[in-house]
Parts: structure tokens; sequence; C-alpha cells
């Protein structure tokens, strides 16, 4: 049996945060784990970020006692991983406190239903009667909805 | 020397200032905002002045080139800029009655800063932070008007948006695989030998993506409809014509620079074609003016991407050309669309109320389909020439597209023009437009009928500003002169 090296498991890890990232994205119909499957894109982009130069044997570049070390880590990815982390985390939480917002005023976080009543307010704004617009076919989830509740 | 960095920097600092200022003084917060706009406009103007044909490289905190971060200043960057700054001070968000609230004006001046610090940036990763600074003040100026359709519109925006983002930065981290760097002039030294490969194209198709989502790129544009019609008016003038212009702008330096592949080439001008096919489809079909107006400008952003899919600097100088007129004609229509907004139906006999903001709406139509007298005809041209010297059939596809997606515009545009002239008996006339709007809209339609007399100085600026941004050789010998041209 073949034994991977770290570098190789990694990597395979990174590209596992990726794929269950955008599987979740595209395949939840719940806005939260939406957001969560971001949250893993993320940890996996920033994964194969920091990847790019890892390697196991090598050490943090800092020049100890005026020698410099033989493998030093590159900084750079680490220095720019610690700014799309700090990014991510603001974003992820203005998404939750929209999420929260929406739960509060529609009831549902259903990407669907949400999207049927966004469509719904934005039509009613606009004063279109919308069981004949051809943007939504007719469906009776949409018909039958209360309009514009919020 | 140190002028361009007060563009990123006044607008940052004030945004931070601005809620104490409030706090303190509620009227001078709220003069604060647009003061410091009208200030970073004239220090833009004057750089520009100074510039003239010169092309300027900073080192930002005295740290030379590969391992520092470097801000490019040429004249088209420095455009941009001018244009984000002026953008944001002609479509300041309104004052909210007598509650003074400093987060609308936070996040605008935010978004300059954001919006001239990603012009001007000659860093991947620095590009990458400026835009997802760009993207966070706009989540907020979107969710901001209050409404749950508002939110939802902004969340929905935030998760497309945050998919591009982490794309990008996959795509970031290929690029960093393979050359060890992302300032963009070492980039573009290393990219011949270094990216002109599969890992080089599959970087250059995950940062597409995530650029794209703010350049309105066909398939990361289902945003668009749902946050133009539910943000304020001049937000989505703001987006539509600003915003998305920078985005084009960060992809142009991209193709230019690290991926002059014809591959590369290849994908942007299949998926503008497909962006004009689909946003004019849509915009035909479109029942409310808001909606219209948002897939006609997905529409137009797709020609500009078939006219950069094109090398060499006559492509750059038509897709620059069109970039130009959107960029003036589409925020005034979508601020006339502040009162007109509803459906279309709704809108009969509108002129009878507001005759002035009628005829404007035929002129920014008529310019916007490309009627000869307007400077839409000759950048349109601009792009339909090149496509015509490609002589191939999938440029040649582009430009039946291209000439396809006019008629297709002249035919919704002049529906809404014969609804304003045609009072209905059995509705109301809608209400007049109200005179901030129309007099912005009006400035931003007396520019382009002016534009109509100065066509051909306005081509020659142009053209010098595509020379200098296809001079990949000068951007690499400006901002690390040890290399020799």
């Amino acid at each position: 049996m073949i034994i991977p090296d770290s570098n190789t498991l990694l990597l395979i890890a990174a590209l596992g945060l990726i794929l269950i990232g955008i599987g979740g994205m595209v395949l939840s119909l719940h806005l939260l784990r939406i957001i969560f499957g971001l949250a893993l894109l993320e940890s996996g982009a920033n994964l194969l970020l920091i990847l790019a130069t890892y390697s196991d044997r090598s050490v943090a570049p800092i020049i100890v006692g005026g020698k410099i070390p033989a493998h030093m880590a590159d900084p750079i990815p680490q220095a720019l991983v610690l700014t799309a982390i700090v990014i991510g985390v603001a974003v992820l939480a203005l998404a939750l406190s929209l999420a929260l917002r929406i739960q509060r005023a529609y009831g549902t976080l259903d990407v669907r239903e949400l999207r049927a009543r966004l469509d719904q307010d934005i039509a009613a704004e606009a004063g279109i009667n919308l069981p004949h617009s051809q943007d939504a076919p007719r469906s009776p989830a949409v018909v039958n909805a209360p309009g514009g509740a919020s | 020397m140190n002028g361009p960095v007060l563009l990123i920097v006044l607008p940052l600092l004030t945004a931070f200032l601005l809620p104490i200022i409030y706090r303190l003084m509620p009227l001078a917060g709220r003069l604060t905002g647009p003061l410091i706009l009208v200030v970073t406009s004239i220090i833009g103007l004057t750089q520009l002045q100074h510039l003239g044909d010169d092309t300027l490289a900073i080192a930002m905190g005295g740290f030379p080139p590969p391992l520092g971060i470097s801000l490019y200043i040429d004249r088209l960057a420095l455009a941009f800029a001018l244009a984000v700054t002026l953008g944001t001070l002609l479509l300041w968000p309104k004052a909210s009655g007598d509650n003074p609230d400093s987060r609308p004006g936070s996040l605008s001046l935010i978004l300059a800063g954001a919006g001239c610090g990603l012009a001007l940036s000659g860093d991947l990763f620095n590009v990458y932070v400026f835009y997802e600074l760009v993207a966070v003040a706009t989540y907020g100026l979107v969710a901001g008007r209050g409404t749950t359709a508002a939110c939802t519109a902004s969340v929905r925006y935030l998760i497309i948006s945050g998919f591009g983002a982490a794309m990008a930065l996959i795509g970031i981290a290929l690029i960093y695989n393979a050359t060890g760097t992302l300032n963009l002039a070492h980039l573009a030294e290393l990219a011949p030998s270094r990216l002109n490969n599969g890992q080089g194209l599959a970087a250059f198709v995950l940062l597409l993506i995530g650029f794209g989502v703010k350049a309105e790129l066909f398939p990361v544009n289902t945003w668009v409809p749902e946050v133009y019609a539910t943000a304020s008016s001049r937000l989505t003038a703001l987006l539509a014509g600003v915003v998305s212009k920078l985005a084009l702008l960060i992809v142009l330096r991209l193709l230019v620079l690290l991926f002059p592949q014809p591959e590369a080439h290849l994908l942007m001008l299949v998926l503008g074609i497909l962006g004009v096919v689909s946003g004019e489809l849509a915009a035909w079909r479109a029942r409310d003016l808001n909606r219209l107006l948002a897939y006609s400008s997905i529409g137009q952003l797709g020609i500009m991407f078939i006219a950069f899919s094109m090398p060499g600097q006559a492509a750059i100088l038509a897709g620059l050309a069109v970039a130009l007129h959107h960029l003036i004609a589409k925020p005034a229509l979508f601020l006339l669309a502040e009162r007109w907004g509803g459906s279309v139906q709704g809108l009969s006999g509108a002129a009878e109320n507001s005759p002035v903001a009628a005829v404007l709406f035929i002129l920014l139509s008529l310019s916007l389909i490309g009627v000869p007298p307007f400077p839409s005809f000759w950048a349109k041209l601009l792009v339909l020439l090149e496509l015509a010297r490609q002589a191939q059939p999938l440029y040649f596809l582009g430009a039946a597209v291209i000439l396809a997606g006019a008629a297709l515009e002249a035919n919704y545009l002049f529906r809404v023009v014969s609804r304003l002239y045609t009072p209905d008996a059995a509705q109301p006339v809608p209400e007049p437009q109200r005179l901030p709007e129309l007099a912005r809209a009006g400035m931003l339609g007396a520019v382009l009928v002016a534009s109509i007399f100065v066509i051909s100085p306005i081509n020659n600026q142009l053209e010098q500003l595509a020379d200098q941004a296809s001079d990949t050789q000068r951007y690499i010998s400006t901002v690390n002169p040890r290399v020799t041209p």
C-alpha cells in the first residue's frame, strides 16, 4: 500500500473541503446550510493557498542568533491567508445577521420560498400582477402565499 | 508623488471617522462625505494633469516591488479612480429625514476609497482585498434600505459574490504556486514561461468567475435583476455604471498582463456572446422598467467582454468606448427609473406630467441603441469593425449578436417610449419626476449630448489610454526599473 506524504494528504483535504463547500452551496435548499457551504469553501481555498509553499520540514521564517535556518516557510501566503480569513469571518457574520432578519420577517429560510417571496415583493412594488408574469411560472405555492408580509 | 495614495486613504479614513462626526455635529457629518469626495476629485484631476503621458509606480511603505505592494498609476487607472469618486459624489445617498444615520455615508465612502484602490493597485492579492471591500460595502448599501426584499436580495448577492471571491482565491493560489509572486509586473515578466499552460488557464477561468460577478459576466449575474429592482435608484446607478466597469478593468488588466493565450480570449468571447443574448432577451421580456434596465445592462457588459476578447490595442479602444458611454448613459436611465421604476404598463401618459424627463429618456434610449449622431454609434461601430477584422467565424457570430441585440434594444426601449406618450384613461398618470433625480440625469444627458461634438478628441484620448494599457513592457519597466525594455 502506498502511503501518501503529508503534503499530498493536505492537498486532498483542501480539494475535499472545496468540493464539499461547492456541493453544499449548490445542493442545499436551506440558506444557513448554503452559508456554511460558503464557509467550508473559503477554508478550502485558504488551505490551498497555504499549501502553495508549505512543506512539513520547513520552520518559521525567523532569524535566530544571526543564523538563517535552512528550510524557511514562505511567509507571504500565510500573511495573505490571515487577511483572507479575517475577510471571510466578517462576510460570514454579515450573512448570518441578514439571514436572521429574513427569518424574522418571512419565517422561513428555504431558498425556493425566499426566491418566490422576493419575486412577489418586487412585483408588488412594481405593480405587476404576478400570477400572469412570465418570470415566475404559475405554481400553487406562489399564488397562495400571502403577499408581501413583512 | 504621493497624491494618488490620498485617493484611497482619504475616503477610507473619513468613512471610519464619520460616525463620530455625526454624533458630535449632525450637520457637519452630512457635509463631510461629499466634501471629502470633492477634495479627492480635485486631487485626482490635478494628478491626471500632472501625469501627462507618464506612467508611475509607487512602492507602498518604501518596500521595492517584487516584495512590497505597489500602486501602478497610468491614465487609465486614474481615469477610473476619478470616475468612481465623481460617480459616488453625484449619486451620494439621500439624507434620511430628521433621523441622522451615518451608515450610508460611511459605506459610500468605503466604496469610493476601495474602488480607487481597485483601479490603482498593482498587486493581485491587494486587488482581491479591495474587491472584497467594495463587495462588503455594496452588501451593506443594498440591505440598508431596510425592506425584507432588499435583505433577501443582498444575502443572495452575498452568496454568489462570496462564491466568486473563493474562486478568485483558488485562482490566486494556483498563480502563486506556479510563480511565487503576486506583483502584477513581476507576474507579467514570468507569465510567458510559467503561466502559458493548463495551470495558468485554470487560474484565469477561476479569476474570471471571481471578478466576473461584479462585472455582470454571464453565468454569475443572477443577482443583477434582484438587487437592481430592490436597491435605491442611486445605488443601482452606481453599481451598474461604475462598479461593474471597475471589475471589467481588473479583467482587462489580467488579460493583457498575464493571460494573452488565445484560449483565454475565446472563453471571454463565448461568455460575452452568451451575456448579450441572455441579457437582451430577458430585457425584451421584462415587464418593469427597473429589471428591463438591469437586463439591458447585462447585455451591454456582454458587448464590452466581446470587445476585450480580441487581441490588440484597437480592441481595447473599442471596449473602452462602449464602457465610457455606458458609464454615463445607464446611471441617467436608472435615475429616471426612481419614479418610473414600476411596470411599463403603468407608465401610460407619463410624458404629460414630466415632459423634460420623457425627452431625456428618448435621448438616452437612442444613444443606448446606437443611433448615428450619438457616441454609442461610434463605440459600437469600433467594436464591429474590429470584430470584422478578426476574420474568424466566432467573431462574426459576435458581430451578428451585437447587431441583433441592438434591434432588440430598439424594440423594448421604444415600447417604453410609446407608453410614455399614450395616455390611458383607465389609469392615473404617474407622478412627475422629482427634481434632484431629474437634475442629475439631465446633467449626465447633457454630457452625452456635448460629447457628440467632441468625438474626435475623445477618440484620440482613448487611443492613448488603450496604447498605454496594452503596453505590457512599459508596465513591467515602470514598476521594476531594473528590467530594461
